[in-house]
């Protein structure tokens, strides 16, 4: 396996469009890094030039110590499983996964070797003389990984591999996705625009945006301390609730006819060291991280008045959804809840979770 | 036509099960193919055979067959040795090379009609005659698929192609020139754009991350007739140079979602170079520094609304009114309008046209 290196990396199309713009990442050997983002961010045409699918404009790209700019996908020691894949339709398991090592005139007995020892990986043995069609979706999708297993490389690089299967089934190949990497100890990196994908998979995930990289970093850290609004919206669903606040000269958050919000001397510090007093932040705070308990709201001191628009069962939790100042906001809560659609409900919020952004930069000025 | 090798890998096969040796000759005395390094008989003696109205002989120890590839006699095979067994062996091998022989013939034969076909190169009367000699079914909804390789000559794009949909009914597969495999998809009923824009994605996919090779694919539109694939053919070749062109980050081209692209395509060069003149009659798009394209694409991008292109630029929005009215001074195009926006984009994708026909020309 191998480690890899993107420096300053840029992709310019011919008529100027900017897909990629400067992306500097080391990536570590056996890690599993996702690239996420929304669609067109760039982030599956940064796969590609990795890949070699796609020249690079400019800037460096190794893999282990080799710089592999001018190297043919072939000769860079990869293998790719993308989104739209085909079986061979009248070949069998064994010959599907054998395909691409006859092209590449790989010994038989080898190519025999490296067959059965993908198919033991992948639980695949009992089923080496089955055509696709007597294939579940699910085998279908771990031929399609045999594929690139069999090729023994140094990096994995997988776009979007799960979207074209339905949702249970999407879940159930993540977990085994999440197995293969464990088994394979390979480097792994895989794009998608499913957050939850990138957070269940990812060691550490690659936050994009027009082709610019937002954060880097592990889903844990991405999750509690966004750099910015847009990482902060993007990673978490029901993504973060966001309102405009004006910063009081002490420090705290001012909602206008929604309230006040206390915020902790740290948090308090950092926007009046930033010369923030008087002028207009947006705050974010998480669904889970507003209190309708009528006990914990009782001890706060930063409320929220909301009237419920809509409220959703979803068995061990409650989503509420309400306005406040205009912006649309949800809080997750207990399933215990009195709160109904129509009613008036206070909601604590736990300024300790209380995230703060500048509103012109979209960075983030607080966590 | 079938190869020399071809035959040598058929005999080679059937000397492994049988242990008989066996040579191929041709009509006139010369060796195609032998399972031995050395041969024993004569090249006249295989010449009068041929010349014989036997269909097979045993001689000085060797049975003599002839190989035909519908009525005439297309080659001579020798089995070495004598008796029932050599016999019934030979007449097998007789059997086997035959078969394939006409099974070549017919490829080829098919092969051939296609490129014609796709090239304009038949009479419509031809085109259903030899359709139906063919086995081509002539009534039946089919779409053209031009998959281009990065680089000339690639056997394994080749191969991938045929294994996927070689063996589906009704499938035609050729090359018309050195990057590009044609696919003539039969479909059914039910097809519609969506599903060919799926498989356009699958071959794409596919040949990725198999042959790991970078390819562009383009399709035409579905006709119902073989007559009309050639139009389909046409179309998935402007798809691919439209594509080529202005949407250069895809990989995928379909003829019927190629918008203004194709109108741009087809106007003549000097009429774009007219109109190029007269939108931009003060600042040329040339002359434009990125700070100024980024924000016009970042503005077209956005649907003309300046807060959301300011948020993207990481610019307040004030900044973004001042570059747009820079912009509309230096051009005389105010793309906060609707009616300037559109020339101004159409005006742009010539540019990018013109650029395209001075690289290539």
């Amino acid at each position: 396996m191998a480690s890899l290196s993107l420096e300053h990396i840029c992709k310019v199309y011919p008529n100027g469009f900017e897909a990629v713009k400067d992306f500097n990442l080391e990536i570590a050997d056996k890690e599993f890094i996702i690239f996420v983002g929304p669609s067109g961010c760039g982030k599956s045409t940064t796969l590609r030039m990795v890949a070699g699918l796609e020249e690079i404009s400019s800037g460096t790209l190794k893999i282990g110590d080799r710089v592999v700019n001018d190297v043919e996908p072939k000769d860079r020691d990869i293998a790719m499983v993308f989104q739209s894949y085909a079986l061979y339709p009248h070949m069998t398991v064994y010959d599907n996964m054998a395909f691409s090592l006859k092209l590449r005139k790989t010994p038989k007995d080898q190519i025999d070797k490296m067959v059965r020892e993908a198919a033991k990986i992948l639980d695949l043995e009992k089923l080496l003389d089955r055509k696709p069609k007597a294939l579940s979706g699910g085998q279908r999708q771990r031929v399609a990984m045999g594929r690139a297993i069999v090729r023994n490389p140094k990096v994995f690089l997988m776009d979007e591999p799960l979207s074209n299967l339905d949702a249970k089934l999407r879940v159930q190949m993540r977990t085994e996705i999440s197995k293969l990497h464990q088994r394979l100890g390979a480097t792994i990196i895989y794009v998608t625009h499913d957050q939850t994908e990138a957070m269940t998979l990812g060691t550490r995930i690659v936050v994009m945006k027009d082709g610019v990289v937002m954060q880097v970093d592990t889903p844990q850290n991405l999750y509690n301390k966004p750099a910015n609004l847009f990482t902060a919206g993007f990673i978490g669903s029901p993504q973060m609730n966001f309102l405009d606040a004006k910063v009081t000269p002490d420090g705290g958050l001012d909602l206008g006819q929604a309230g006040k919000v206390t915020l902790p001397a740290e948090k308090a510090k950092k926007l009046l060291d930033g010369g923030y007093a008087g002028k207009t932040v947006v705050m974010g705070v998480r669904p889970e991280h507003l209190n309708d308990d009528p006990e914990v709201v009782a001890k706060s001191n930063s409320v929220l008045d909301a009237k419920i628009e809509v409220y959703e069962l979803l068995g061990a939790e409650v989503f509420l959804y309400f306005t406040i100042n205009g912006a649309n906001m949800t809080a997750r809560v207990n399933p215990k809840t009195d709160a109904r659609t129509g009613s008036e409900v206070k909601f604590a919020i736990d300024v300790d979770k209380v995230h703060v952004f500048d509103k012109e930069t979209e960075q983030t000025i607080t966590n | 036509m079938i190869s020399n090798q071809t035959i040598k890998n058929s005999i080679d096969k059937l000397k492994s099960i049988t242990k008989i040796d066996f040579s191929v000759w041709d009509l006139e005395g010369y060796i195609v193919a032998s399972t031995q390094a050395k041969e024993s008989v004569g090249s006249e003696t295989v010449v009068q055979f041929a010349q014989s109205p036997a269909d097979s002989q045993e001689l000085q120890g060797f049975h003599f067959f002839k190989i035909r590839g519908e009525e005439e006699p297309e080659y001579i095979l020798i089995a070495r040795g004598s008796g029932e067994d050599v016999h019934m062996i030979g007449r097998i091998a007789v059997s086997q090379l035959q078969d394939l022989i006409i099974a070549y013939r017919e490829r080829f034969d098919r092969n051939n009609f296609v490129q014609n076909l796709l090239l304009d190169n038949l009479l419509l009367v031809d085109i259903y005659n030899r359709a139906k000699k063919l086995h081509i079914e002539p009534q039946l909804r089919r779409t053209v698929f031009i998959i281009e390789t990065k680089h000339e000559r690639d056997n394994s794009a080749m191969e991938v192609i045929r294994s996927l949909y070689g063996s589906e009914e009704g499938n035609l597969i050729t090359e018309v020139d050195e990057k590009s495999i044609i696919l003539i998809q039969a479909l059914d009923e039910k097809a519609v754009y969506e599903d060919l824009e799926d498989t356009a994605a699958t071959i794409r996919d596919t040949l990725n991350t198999e042959a790991m090779i970078d390819v562009r694919v383009a399709c035409g539109t579905i006709v119902d007739e073989i007559s009309q694939v050639s139009r389909s053919f046409k179309e998935a070749r402007m798809a691919l140079n439209v594509g080529k062109i202005f949407y250069s980050g895809q990989r995928v081209h379909m003829y019927n979602t190629l918008g203004i692209g194709r109108l741009i395509y087809q106007l003549p060069e000097n009429l774009c170079r007219m109109f190029i003149k007269e939108v931009f009659t003060k600042q040329q798009p040339e002359e434009f520094d990125e700070e100024t394209l980024s924000t016009i694409k970042m503005f077209f991008g956005n649907s003309l609304n300046v807060s959301e292109t300011a948020r993207q630029l990481f610019v307040h929005r004030n900044t973004l009114v001042y570059r747009l009215e820079k912009l509309s001074r230096s051009t005389g195009l105010d793309i906060r309008s609707f009616d300037d926006a559109v020339t101004f984009k159409i005006a742009l994708m010539v540019e990018n046209y013109l650029k395209y026909l001075e690289k290539h020309s």
